[in-house]
């Protein structure tokens, strides 16, 4: 072996140890036992002004149309309903949905219309998608994610320059995916946008997204597995109405669109009507049950007749 | 603020550790659940260096001012460390400078004429002319060199002065000029524990006469350790010494501490913990490791040999030598001193490229294990990190390499002193008289650069209590054949020294790695 080329090895062997011992791909963390001694650095927003700019937009619309969007179709059996909410709309929304996998993002963002697709970003936890430089350029670019501080005291100033910028955000007000497949808690931080800014919040159902591609998990399951996204009704601010109300009637809507999805539109509306909406939380019972039966998925409504039966 | 030192425990988000070895360095991963040891971080220097020597002589301690101890007609002599301290030698200008200059100062306003500047050397090597004018500043430089500062000669026996024996009948035999003169100014850089106190007059000035009674196996292993004073047999002797000495002449001690800012900014990776290096900082130290790699010998020695440290001097002390020396040690304490909760089965260590007796020269065999089993494995207060029985891992190359200009006698000692005994307390008795009092090392001392004759068999002797303490001493990428010679065992890569040591200490022993440099001093509990 040449003396250059044992040289060379040399580097890569320290590289390698490099890499993995200061984790250049993951957020870098002290020691448990140095934590006591350790200062923490003042988080600092990563920068994502870059991300909106017109060529990574071009980009992105590469990305989502000749990428993932085929992408996706080609690996779930995806149904869309309720896009014309955005007929009758103009100008920035916040487009808030439930929140079971990491196909979620993707789902939202290949289903939009493409004029609201080119002007969307997403709301994206700091402390996993921008934890390491990889993902948070990958996240930045293709899904025009901003970093969310889902422990920090307050939100910072990017989601209202956003929205004086003319961008809708998409947001998962659970803040995190769901173990089980239902709906946790609504953070109030969406309706509160809604309501300083003045603008509509559109609710997304997502049916399917938690049995085709659960937590653990970084592909589809095979088989295509059915995934419903059912765009509902722009909810918006009332006058006089705190965050809180607003937040409640987001999450009702949310809960009524899920239902609208297993029955039909009138059936869900008439629940509704009379509070009698089936909780978008599920129903109490063993962990397992509740996991049981959100691994089920929706129906496959569209499926073709068989040839052969 | 400052961080204080503290204990690491090696888990799974722990990256690799840096360590030091020889003139190079290395990443390495430890087992989960090794200690680490990392000392405090530096502490800030005193604002204005020159304000604090001034308040030092003028406020000194158990002491009149320095101006009231100066007058025409007296015989002023000032000593002070020579180039072993510190290390890296310190960013110009060094603090000896400052002092020399400010004491020079009151003694030109008091009119006094005899002065004379003595390095002291003890059984070093002399000094060279630059060397000196680094340490002293051209001022100083020009004003005395070469008749009124010089090195001190521990063979120019017509210029030594017997003051008497100890109560231990220990001779006290130092420069006749210091021990002659109306006051003996002694200006100490204080860098770990051992040094100062009555070992920088009693030890500096001294003899061979006078320092055999102290450098010998027998004191060695009987100062544990000889970085706490107080439980040194070294020390006690010196101070002893010190005492007779006080008898016959007033010292005017001033001593300075300095921080732990041992390396330049741009290797600022040496001195920061590994998990908050910065992607700079690792760039850094990739870029550094692989130039030192590809560097030939000759260049990467004289690139490491110029480093100069921007250490800060944290105190000054001026005044009667005993209570400035408590003072120093507290200052030496607040920034070396780490709680260590007990001790270990294997001690694991990095050498870096200096040790006080290889400025500007290579780092020999001898030198390599004096800096491991001497100063690193004593650098403890209580019990050493390692267990009786235990095993100490050393990273250096350990080249068989040795200075003809500065280490002659060690060339001769490690081929036939070594080859018969690794026992310092067998080779002492058979071997050292002779090395002594050869005349050519005689002669190398006296008018080369070379260390004396004796040298090397001290160096031995520092090596003496970790040599009587220690299962195994295992070298980690080591010349086979120079470790073989010391008598210890050498390892292609720490694996493999783990599995070595298993043979002593278990299959599942304790691990423990002092992160130094900078300098650390265990407080063992």
């Amino acid at each position: 072996m040449t003396r250059t080329r044992q040289r060379g090895q040399g580097l890569a062997a320290d590289i390698a140890v490099m890499s993995r011992g200061w984790r250049w791909t993951r957020r870098s963390l002290p020691p448990r036992s140095a934590e006591p001694h350790h200062t923490f650095p003042e988080p600092r927003e990563f920068p994502t002004e870059w991300a909106r700019s017109r060529p990574a937009r071009v980009a992105r619309e590469v990305i989502l149309r000749g990428g993932l969007g085929p992408l996706v179709r080609h690996e779930t059996t995806v149904e869309i309903e309720g896009l014309d909410v955005f007929d009758g709309l103009d100008g920035p929304v916040i487009i808030v949905a439930n929140h079971a996998s990491h196909l979620d993002t993707a789902l939202l963002l290949t289903t939009l219309p493409v004029k609201w697709q080119r002007k969307v970003t997403v709301g994206a936890a700091a402390d996993y998608f921008f934890d390491a430089w990889w993902r948070a350029i990958g996240s930045a670019l293709a899904f025009a994610t901003f970093p969310i501080e889902r422990h920090g005291t307050g939100l910072s100033d990017t989601p209202t320059a956003l929205i004086e910028q003319g961008w809708s955000i998409v947001m998962f007000p659970e803040g995190t995916r769901s173990p089980d497949g239902w709906t946790r808690r609504f953070r109030p931080g969406a309706a509160a946008l809604a309501r300083t800014h003045g603008i509509p919040i559109v609710p997304v159902a997502i049916i399917g997204s938690f049995a085709a591609m659960p937590r653990g998990r970084n592909w589809p399951k095979p088989g295509r597995p059915p995934v419903h996204v059912r765009y509902g009704r722009p909810v918006r601010p009332l006058p006089d109405e705190n965050t809180l109300a607003l937040n409640g009637r987001v999450s009702a809507a949310l809960a009524a669109l899920l239902d609208e999805d297993s029955s039909d539109w009138y059936s869900a509306a008439r629940r509704a009507a009379t509070t009698e909406t089936p909780a978008s939380s599920g129903p109490e019972v063993a962990n397992w049950r509740r996991v049981w039966a959100s691994t089920a998925g929706p129906a496959a409504r569209s499926a073709k007749a068989k040839a052969w039966r | 603020m400052s961080r204080p030192g503290f204990v690491l425990t090696v888990d799974e988000r722990t990256p690799p550790m840096l360590l030091h070895s020889g003139e190079s360095f290395r990443l390495q991963q430890f087992p989960l659940g090794t200690r680490v040891i990392y000392p405090p971080e530096s502490l800030p220097g005193v604002p204005d260096v020159d304000e604090a020597i001034e308040a030092a002589l003028l406020n000194p301690v158990d002491s009149e001012p320095l101006p009231a101890l100066l007058h025409a007609g007296m015989k002023l002599t000032i000593a002070f460390d020579d180039l072993s301290l510190p290390l890296p030698p310190m960013r110009k200008p060094d603090v000896r400078q400052r002092i020399l200059e400010r004491v020079l100062q009151y003694a030109a306003d008091a009119g006094v004429d005899d002065v004379e500047l003595i390095i002291a050397t003890a059984l070093h090597r002399r000094m060279t002319a630059d060397e000196v004018k680094a340490a002293v500043g051209e001022r100083v430089f020009r004003s005395f060199w070469p008749d009124q500062l010089y090195n001190f000669d521990a063979e120019d026996h017509a210029n030594l002065a017997h003051l008497g024996k100890t109560d231990r009948d220990e001779d006290v035999e130092i420069s006749k000029r210091a021990a002659e003169s109306d006051l003996l100014v002694y200006v100490n850089i204080n860098l770990v524990a051992m040094d100062g106190g009555w070992k920088s007059t009693a030890v500096g000035l001294a003899s061979y006469n006078s320092l055999r009674h102290h450098h010998n196996a027998h004191t060695m292993v009987h100062s544990r350790s000889f970085m706490d004073p107080r439980h040194s047999e070294l020390h006690s002797s010196a101070w002893r010494m010190g005492r007779v000495l006080s008898e016959h002449v007033k010292v005017f001690q001033i001593e300075t501490t300095l921080n732990n800012d041992a390396f330049p900014s741009q290797y600022g990776f040496l001195t920061k913990r590994e998990w908050e290096w910065s992607i700079r900082d690792q760039a850094v130290f990739l870029g550094t490791k692989r130039g030192l790699d590809l560097m030939p010998a000759k260049t990467r020695r004289r690139l490491f040999q110029q480093m100069e440290a921007p250490y800060a001097v944290t105190g000054v002390s001026a005044g009667a030598v005993e209570p400035v020396h408590e003072q120093t040690l507290e200052r030496v304490h607040r920034q070396q001193l780490v709680e260590v909760n007990g001790q270990t089965d294997i001690l694991v260590m990095g050498l870096p490229y200096l040790c006080p007796y290889n400025v500007n020269s290579v780092m020999n065999p001898i030198l390599a294990a004096c800096l491991g089993l001497g100063y690193l494995f004593n650098m403890y207060r209580g019990k050493p990190l390692v267990r009786e029985g235990g095993v100490l891992i050393l990273h250096h190359p350990v080249p068989w390499e040795f200075s003809t200009l500065h280490h002659p006698s060690y060339v001769d000692f490690f081929d036939e002193v070594l080859a018969e005994s690794t026992d310092p307390k067998v080779i002492g008795p058979k071997f050292e008289q002779q090395y002594a009092t050869d005349p050519w090392y005689t002669h190398l001392y006296r008018t080369s650069h070379a260390y004396h004759g004796v040298h090397p068999f001290y160096m031995w002797y520092w090596c003496a209590h970790a040599l009587e303490h220690l299962g195994q001493v295992i070298w980690v990428g080591g010349d086979r054949r120079a470790v073989a010679r010391m008598g210890m065992r050498s390892a292609s890569t720490f694996a493999d020294a783990l599995e070595l040591a298993r043979d002593t200490v278990g299959s599942s022993p304790t691990i423990t790695y002092q992160h130094a440099p900078p300098h650390i001093l265990s407080d063992v509990r």
